[in-house]
């Protein structure tokens, strides 16, 4: 993807690089078809609809801040403890976004259950903080971070669907194919259905999907 | 030098700020947890029991209503939960709790029977960490509510429970386990055994001093 060189765009997107940044997380540079990260947890939350769109918001909002937050300490952060400040900024923000959850919104805490704290370990911050927010102004890194979440959000949510749809033939809890007809296929509600439906996404994409030119900086 | 002492200095810097927004926050959400959590425990015997209660309202107001409603009394290692109505002396259901070991965690729960000690009213988890989408569903209603009206003894009034495979029928002390949760299924299975063994052992209790 087209590297945005450091100080070449104004506070906000005074480049125009906006639009292009969020557009690059979602298709052209997506973290997980074309970036291939945050795969993991895309094979874990995946079984129902519901859980893939809870997992998508909570990342799409901690990449967002972390982006934000690392690069305004950028320039003061010491190169050989990067990767350290990186992984504690990120686990503050879930930490905290984890206990006001409990707190406040009790409710939508139980139903996230553990995939709150799993937020941390997904590969798509940190490898958007190294990749892109170290060198960008903060503005244009919270744009990244909240185009690859939504990236990853989309990609969960298409393969939420049709995990929850051929492994239990409903789609958000609602029956689809009623059992009398449809015989549900636990393959898909396991692990092994998360690595057919990936595969074959990924596969799918860069093979038809339209490919866009790298750019050279 | 210079560099290592600016790092130090950053990361010692950094940690400290870090470490006083997590205190921060901890503190002061640490007793809206407390209380939820609470509140979420008393849902759950609520629930269980059969006592009416208005599902909006706040955790400390499902305390009260449980100190209202719920009578806690405990005999030898089993802690009885009695709902006697507000205003009214005869019980009208019997709770325990159970607890054990799922798959990946600890599994709390919370049995209600009816004043006969023999059938089930109501099943709760209110903790459980299984595989969502798999063991996990033993927090969905459509498994606790096959428990309805089931009995934990079987024909022949001995103890016993069982979760049987989705397809068999079930009879009137089993209900359909979780296909593709056997893990899951058998430790469930084994905690409400050993449950059902317990509170059978209550009822002889009982019987032997009304008699």
């Amino acid at each position: 993807m087209a590297a945005v060189s450091k100080g070449a765009a104004c506070g906000v997107c005074g480049a125009g690089k906006c639009k292009e940044t969020l557009a690059a997380g979602i298709r052209g540079n997506n973290p997980v078809l074309v970036q291939a990260i945050g795969i993991c947890s895309c094979l874990a939350v995946t079984n129902k609809v519901e859980n893939a769109m809870v997992m998508g918001i909570a990342l799409t909002a901690t990449a967002s801040l972390s982006g934000l937050f690392m690069s305004m300490i950028r320039n003061i952060t010491p190169p050989r403890i990067r990767m350290i400040v990186e992984i504690a900024l990120i686990s503050v923000f879930v930490i905290c976004f984890d206990q006001i959850l409990k707190a406040l919104y009790w409710d939508m805490s139980k139903q996230l259950g553990p995939y709150v704290g799993l937020i941390i370990t997904n590969c798509i911050l940190m490898g958007r903080l190294e990749a892109f927010a170290l060198q960008n102004p903060p503005m244009l890194s919270l744009v990244d971070g909240f185009s690859n979440g939504l990236g990853y959000a989309l990609v969960l949510v298409f393969v939420g669907c049709v995990r929850e749809l051929v492994g239990a033939g409903t789609l958000l809890g609602m029956v689809v194919l009623p059992e009398s007809l449809y015989q549900t296929n636990l393959l898909f509600v396991l692990a092994p259905g998360a690595f057919f439906t990936m595969g074959l996404l990924i596969w799918l994409v860069n093979a038809f999907g339209p490919r866009k030119p790298e750019k050279k900086p | 030098m210079r560099a290592d002492l600016r790092t130090v200095v950053f990361a010692a810097l950094f940690g400290t700020i870090c470490a006083v927004i997590l205190t921060v926050v901890g503190r002061w959400a640490a007793p809206h947890r407390a209380a939820n959590e609470k509140g979420e425990e008393m849902r759950n015997y609520l629930t269980a029991l059969g006592v009416p209660f208005d599902a909006k309202v706040s955790a400390g107001d499902l305390i009260s209503v449980f100190d209202r409603n719920v009578r806690v009394g405990t005999n030898g290692n089993l802690v009885l939960y009695t709902y006697v109505p507000e205003g009214t002396t005869d019980p009208e259901a019997i709770a325990v709790s159970f607890a054990g070991m799922g798959l990946w965690g600890p599994v709390k729960g919370v049995l209600a029977l009816e004043p006969d000690l023999k059938t089930i009213r109501g099943l709760r988890f209110y903790q459980q960490e299984e595989t969502p989408g798999l063991g996990g569903e033993i927090g969905s209603d459509w498994f606790v509510g096959q428990f309805k009206g089931k009995r934990i003894v079987d024909d022949s009034d001995e103890p016993g429970f069982k979760l049987v495979k989705q397809g068999t029928t079930p009879d009137r002390n089993s209900v359909d386990a979780i296909t593709g949760a056997t893990m899951t299924s058998d430790r469930v299975q084994n905690m409400l055994q050993d449950l059902a063994r317990k509170v059978a052992a209550e009822r002889m209790n009982r019987h032997g001093r009304s008699e």
